[in-house]
């Protein structure tokens, strides 16, 4: 290689603007001006709640206060039920979605190889995802009993026709091109398969794993609600149909709470499997 | 698959048998159509060329006269209404084996390093990986990537990530390439410089190389042999021999030929730009 094109070369990289260190300050402080901005919109929704229902006896009642929700939280971490609430729906949810995700994932994909296939299974797939899972709860809870199982179960199906059609969409919106070039390349259809569709499919995989999240985590809940002894949908059945409006609450920032969690996780997982993602 | 073996045969078996090393890609009456909305559309209409062993020729054309039809179709990526395609003397179903192929779009893969992008071809065919590292290596640096091999084509420039495309090529050894306008997208300087890596590269290495493009000045300073096709259905309107002198390596000193600019005027005119 010649000296000219080496420079021709070298000179095309894209030299990012400023010093780095600049640069790293310049991202912390967008970052915490978000940051900042959301603690005050909060910090705003929670005084003018605690405003309202400080002087109004009734409406303490009905909609609870933050100072209670924070009280009906220490009282539950202190007796074990928070805990134990969340453990026992966290363990629903994960075994859910991850049982949902795998299987309506690897379905998904593997639509991708055969037209036929995905054209005969297309209506059912529409025709299961129409169904509202909520409807077919009395159902599970015949079927699976009052348990742990039940609540696996309403909470795979509510994730799995998801993770089928997020899945599948990523497998078939592969570039025509693309396998074109695999083929070039002599690849089998398997090969295109492993070495192609899927890594391309993996963004519409996370997307739809982030959707299912929460997907999730409403088919647990719902299942509690139908039959359950403990978890975070128990707690708030049973506090809603005493009244206990904070304690309701208390449960459902405990929901969010696991929430949030199980979607930094699938973030974290996601920048892990996709380093490329990160480098723009 | 089968196609594919059956090509190696192909190859090999003319070239043992007959000991006159086989024509690498001859093109024989070939007819494309397609179908849209229920009428038959001619794309291409009897079309004849021949790829001769360690040859550069250029196909020109107006555009949209089927150019990408015509190498999808000596890819085996489409089956031509009638004629007949023989690569080193046999027709074949399926794709051909020893020819590369590259388009305009660089299709590197976004998880894939550069390194492990040119790989891609030897991964395929199984070779081991410490070898197709090694080759896919020497290939990055024949092409001035060196430094560059770990790096994910969303942080190269377009010239680096479409050398990137053309060392997966190469990685490869094919004996032929069919290029299909891959340098449309990069800036003159850039392109003159893949250019002269381009023939450089497949000159040294006595290959045969396809180039499809609507650039005429980069049809004639590559090419022994300019083919200039009609409209649609695409038949072979002129064939020019491009004679520039001994070196056609050095893509500046083509264009300074004095009869650089003879050629491109008349391709031009030939391509009937105005009137069509």
């Amino acid at each position: 290689m010649t000296a000219d094109t080496e420079n021709g070369i070298k000179s095309a990289i894209a030299q990012p603007p400023g010093p780095p260190s600049r640069q790293r300050w310049r991202k912390f402080r967008a970052v915490a001006v978000v940051l900042a901005t959301q603690a005050t919109l909060l910090a705003l929704l929670l005084g003018f709640w605690e405003q309202m229902t400080a002087s109004d006896k009734q409406a303490a009642f009905m909609f609870g206060s933050p100072s209670a929700i924070f009280r009906f939280l220490g009282q539950m971490a202190r007796d074990g039920s928070l805990w134990r609430d969340t453990y026992v729906t966290g363990l629903e949810t994960l075994l859910g979605f991850v049982i949902g995700n795998l299987f309506g994932t690897l379905i998904g994909l593997s639509l991708w190889y055969s037209r036929f296939v995905s054209r005969v299974v297309e209506p059912f797939v529409i025709a299961l995802g129409s169904i509202p899972i909520i409807a077919l709860a009395p159902i599970i809870i015949i079927w699976f009993g009052t348990g742990l199982t039940s609540k696996v179960a309403m909470s795979t199906l509510s994730v799995v026709i998801v993770a089928l059609v997020t899945s599948y969409k990523g497998a078939i919106g592969v570039d025509p091109d693309q396998i074109n070039l695999m083929r070039t390349l002599g690849a089998s259809k398997f090969q295109i398969f492993r070495k192609l569709v899927v890594p391309a499919s993996l963004t519409d995989i996370f997307a739809g794993l982030k959707l299912t999240v929460g997907f999730a985590l409403i088919g647990a809940i719902v299942g509690e609600f139908m039959s359950s002894s403990e978890g975070l949908g128990h707690a708030i059945f049973k506090a809603g149909s005493l009244y206990i409006i904070p304690k309701v609450f208390a449960a459902l920032v405990a929901t969010i709470a696991l929430a949030l969690l199980l979607t930094f996780v699938v973030g974290r997982i996601e920048r892990l499997l996709m380093p490329w993602r990160q480098i723009r | 698959m089968m196609g594919k073996t059956n090509g190696a045969d192909a190859a090999t078996g003319a070239m043992a048998g007959t000991g006159v090393p086989a024509v690498p890609l001859v093109v024989d009456r070939v007819a494309k159509s397609y179908e849209v909305d229920g009428k038959i559309v001619p794309v291409i209409g009897d079309l004849s060329l021949s790829l001769n062993k360690g040859e550069i020729v250029s196909i020109v054309g107006p555009s949209g006269c089927g150019k990408t039809t015509l190498l999808n179709t000596l890819c085996g990526l489409l089956v031509p209404d009638s004629g007949h395609i023989r690569w080193y003397g046999r027709e074949i179903t399926g794709q051909p084996q020893n020819v590369g192929y590259m388009l305009q779009k660089d299709l590197l893969l976004p998880w894939r390093t550069a390194l492990s992008n040119v790989m891609l071809g030897l991964e395929i065919r199984g070779v081991a990986a410490s070898e197709a590292v090694d080759r896919s290596r020497v290939m990055l640096d024949q092409l001035g990537l060196h430094g560059f091999a770990d790096h994910y084509p969303s942080t190269l420039s377009g010239g680096m990530r479409q050398r990137v495309a053309l060392a997966r090529t190469l990685v490869n050894e094919p004996r032929v390439l069919l290029l299909d306008e891959p340098f449309a997208s990069l800036d003159f300087q850039n392109k003159l410089l893949i250019e002269n890596d381009t023939a450089k590269l497949v000159r040294e290495g006595g290959r045969s190389l396809l180039l499809i493009t609507h650039d005429i000045e980069e049809a004639v300073s590559l090419a022994d042999r300019v083919i200039v096709l009609s409209k649609r259905p695409t038949r072979v309107k002129a064939v020019y021999d491009i004679e520039l002198g001994a070196d056609r390596t050095d893509m500046m000193a083509t264009r300074d030929n004095r009869d650089f600019s003879n050629y491109v005027r008349r391709i031009w005119a030939d391509l009937d730009v105005v009137l069509q």
